[in-house]
């Protein structure tokens, strides 16, 4: 709930609107800074002389005074009439002495002002002095800087409430037009979400009342979205086209030489040929066949029959299908699943066929007798399933080739196979939101397919 | 429904006087499906349009459509469409060129009854409109199936032979009962893989031919007679 709000401030703070009205902020403030600041400098200077000034007409009126004495009563009668707080007397008798209403002492800095034992208190906020030579002694006088202080306030006070109704009136005004935008954003975001996982049918709802930047903004992924299904669906057209083009003179082939082969005798060199051609026809549909159905996959149309499937049901599925043909190969098939079922979403036929891929791999590619081990197991919330065999494996820097349509490995040219079984495996994976992946099995080769934790992301 | 023990009959004895409707716009393909057909004693029409085709199959009278889903006109998903909507229930079987991912289950959907991705071999569609016309003629729930001196008994799951039991795992069983129920007729390898797994895709192994040998070996081996027998380029059946 918590992290829910910061990641919605979090948004809103990161958004168009909200970096604007930060922006207008902090010109407003750094303007009335400017202003204010110049206006509190000039007012201050001249509060200052008017202090100095004044400090001069009263320094004037103890000159009367000719001697110490004279001028001692004139301090005290004086000092008695003021508050130190605001203005204090001192004078420093050539014998030391100090009369006045603070006590007051000349330092290599200048002039150290504290107050009388038994006095008032001191102002808090320091003195302007002034101090002059008189009667053998020392005069100083000293203006309170209080009134200066209280001028920094009040420009301060001032500054702050000229700056108040700017932040609060920018901001409120950028959050709630980052608030309308956020839901256009997230209703735009949204669509290209879906259609970056392939509903190239998702659009952005036309709002006609509105033509700003954000309404061209949907106007333009509708258009590019149009063109991605126009495209897409010219694609599916044309290999459609190609499927019905040349599978129909490849079944017209098949058609051909089933029907030749039936008119040689049986054992004859004729027949021999005859079946050869077969093999190689079906040969080639297999390949045609497995292209195609990659593309499909990897266009995502797939996804539209998309239910609960349970992996654990299809892996026993497939081990039982395969165990006695591995078994005549003097391999053991073995089968290692979780209790209970492991769901995912997905299509069940092209999951099972995933698997037997696999395993038609690790039987095709390993020496007879080499055991094969399909594991099914959950792992950080996700679900593994892995088949494992003890063949030679493949190395390290040719895995990610080995993914890669009709790629195959230098040494396995001489083996049955069209190359594309791993690649159909990868698509089925990428299909599902699963990653299939090739580790080392020390000896022999584990292929891994991870699916992610959740059911959200594959049935999205 | 006074005409279904006719069809058995005729079904049972001739093993194929079928009446069939072929529609598929491709000459070449068409020509060798009817061929095909004739040769094993069946009546086939053939149409090339998927409009013509409809109205045909409305009038009524066949034992199994074969529909190729591409077609001028109107398409095959469509055509069935609209003759299970007009409670037509003959059986169809679908043809295609295209074999996409979900096709099949879409062929089902649309209230097809069997599907076949081209190319095919002549022996694949001919089991498998064998298969659909008896389904259609056939309810019957049985509770032993016999072949010979085979008898199966589906309640008690017990297998005998000339008086001996048979010992069968549950898959094995099941592709016995399976070519039990379909005796006489040839069932392909992916037809036994689409009813025996239920998977609908063409491994590159023999996993079906080893299954079928294991099943031989325990049912045919110690006896003298060969119940199941295997149909060169085709599949495998047992003989009634």
């Amino acid at each position: 709930m918590l992290a829910r709000l910061r990641r919605s401030l979090k948004r809103v703070a990161g958004s168009t609107p909200m970096r604007q009205a930060i922006g207008l902020v902090a010109v407003v403030a750094v303007v009335n800074l400017v202003t204010l600041g110049l206006a509190y400098v000039n007012l201050r200077k001249s509060a200052e002389e008017a202090m100095r000034a004044n400090l001069a007409q009263h320094m004037a009126g103890f000159q009367v005074a000719a001697s110490p004495g004279a001028l001692e009563i004139l301090v005290s009668a004086e000092a008695n009439a003021a508050d130190p707080a605001d203005r204090v007397f001192a004078f420093v008798a050539p014998d030391g002495r100090v009369t006045g209403n603070a006590s007051a002492a000349l330092t290599p800095n200048g002039v150290q002002i504290s107050p009388m034992p038994e006095g008032r208190p001191l102002s808090d906020y320091g003195y302007f002095p002034l101090i002059e030579r008189m009667a053998g002694g020392i005069l100083i006088l000293g203006e309170s800087r209080a009134p200066i202080h209280d001028l920094g306030e009040t420009f301060l006070a001032l500054l702050a409430l000229s700056l108040a109704p700017t932040v609060l009136i920018s901001l409120g005004a950028g959050a709630v037009i980052a608030g309308r935008a956020r839901r256009r954003v997230d209703g735009i975001e949204k669509v290209l979400g879906q259609l970056s996982q392939g509903a190239l049918e998702a659009r952005v709802p036309a709002d006609p009342d509105r033509q700003d930047d954000l309404a061209r903004i949907g106007v333009q992924v509708n258009r590019m979205a149009a063109a991605q299904q126009a495209a897409t669906e010219a694609l599916r057209q044309v290999s459609a086209d190609i499927a019905h083009d040349l599978k129909t003179p490849l079944q017209r082939m098949t058609v051909l030489l089933h029907d030749l082969r039936e008119r040689l005798p049986d054992a004859g060199e004729e027949a021999a040929m005859a079946e050869r051609a077969i093999a190689e026809a079906e040969g080639a549909v297999g390949v045609f066949h497995a292209l195609l159905q990659i593309a499909q996959i990897e266009g995502g149309g797939a996804r539209a029959g998309f239910a609960p499937v349970d992996l654990a049901a299809v892996a026993a599925e497939i081990a039982d299908l395969y165990a006695p043909a591995a078994e005549e190969e003097g391999r053991r098939l073995s089968v290692s699943l979780p209790d209970g079922p492991a769901t995912v979403i997905g299509n069940k036929g092209l999951l099972g066929q995933a698997l037997a891929n696999l395993i038609e791999n690790a039987l095709r590619h390993t020496p007879k007798g080499g055991d094969i081990e399909i594991a099914l197991r959950r792992e950080g919330g996700g679900t593994v399933l892995e088949v494992a065999d003890r063949g030679p494996g493949i190395p390290a820097e040719e895995r990610a080739n080995v993914l890669r349509r009709l790629y195959r490995l230098e040494r396995s040219r001489t083996t049955p196979g069209n190359g594309l079984g791993l690649a159909l495996v990868a698509a089925t994976a990428g299909l599902h939101g699963a990653v299939l992946s090739l580790h080392d099995n020390a000896p022999g080769l584990i292929a891994r397919l991870t699916f992610p934790g959740g059911q959200d992301r594959a049935g999205r | 429904m006074t005409t279904l023990p006719v069809r058995i009959d005729a079904a049972e004895t001739t093993k194929g006087a079928m009446k069939l409707l072929l529609i598929e716009d491709d000459p070449t393909t068409a020509a060798y499906i009817v061929k095909g057909l004739r040769e094993e004693g069946h009546v086939v029409d053939h149409l090339a349009d998927g409009r013509d085709g409809m109205v045909q199959a409305m009038a009524g009278g066949y034992d199994v459509l074969i529909v190729d889903r591409m077609l001028p006109g109107i398409d095959g998903l469509s055509l069935i469409r609209a003759l299970r909507s007009a409670k037509v229930t003959v059986p169809a079987i679908f043809l295609t060129a295209i074999g996409g991912v979900d096709d099949r289950i879409e062929g089902l959907q649309a209230g097809g009854d069997d599907y076949l991705v081209k190319p095919f071999a002549f022996g694949e569609l001919s089991a498998r409109i064998a298969v659909l016309a008896r389904r259609a003629a056939q309810p019957v729930a049985e509770t032993v199936l016999t072949a010979g001196d085979l008898s199966m008994d589906l309640i008690a799951r017990r297998v005998t032979r000339g008086g001996k039991t048979i010992d069968l795992l549950p898959r094995e069983f099941a592709l016995l009962e399976h070519l039990l129920r379909r005796k006489g007729r040839v069932q392909t390898r992916t037809m036994l893989l689409e009813s025996v797994w239920d998977l609908s895709f063409d491994p590159q192994t023999n996993v079906v031919e080893t299954h079928v040998s294991r099943l031989r070996a325990k049912v045919d081996k110690p006896f003298d007679r060969e119940l199941i027998q295997t149909v060169r380029g085709a599949g495998y059946k047992i003989e009634g």
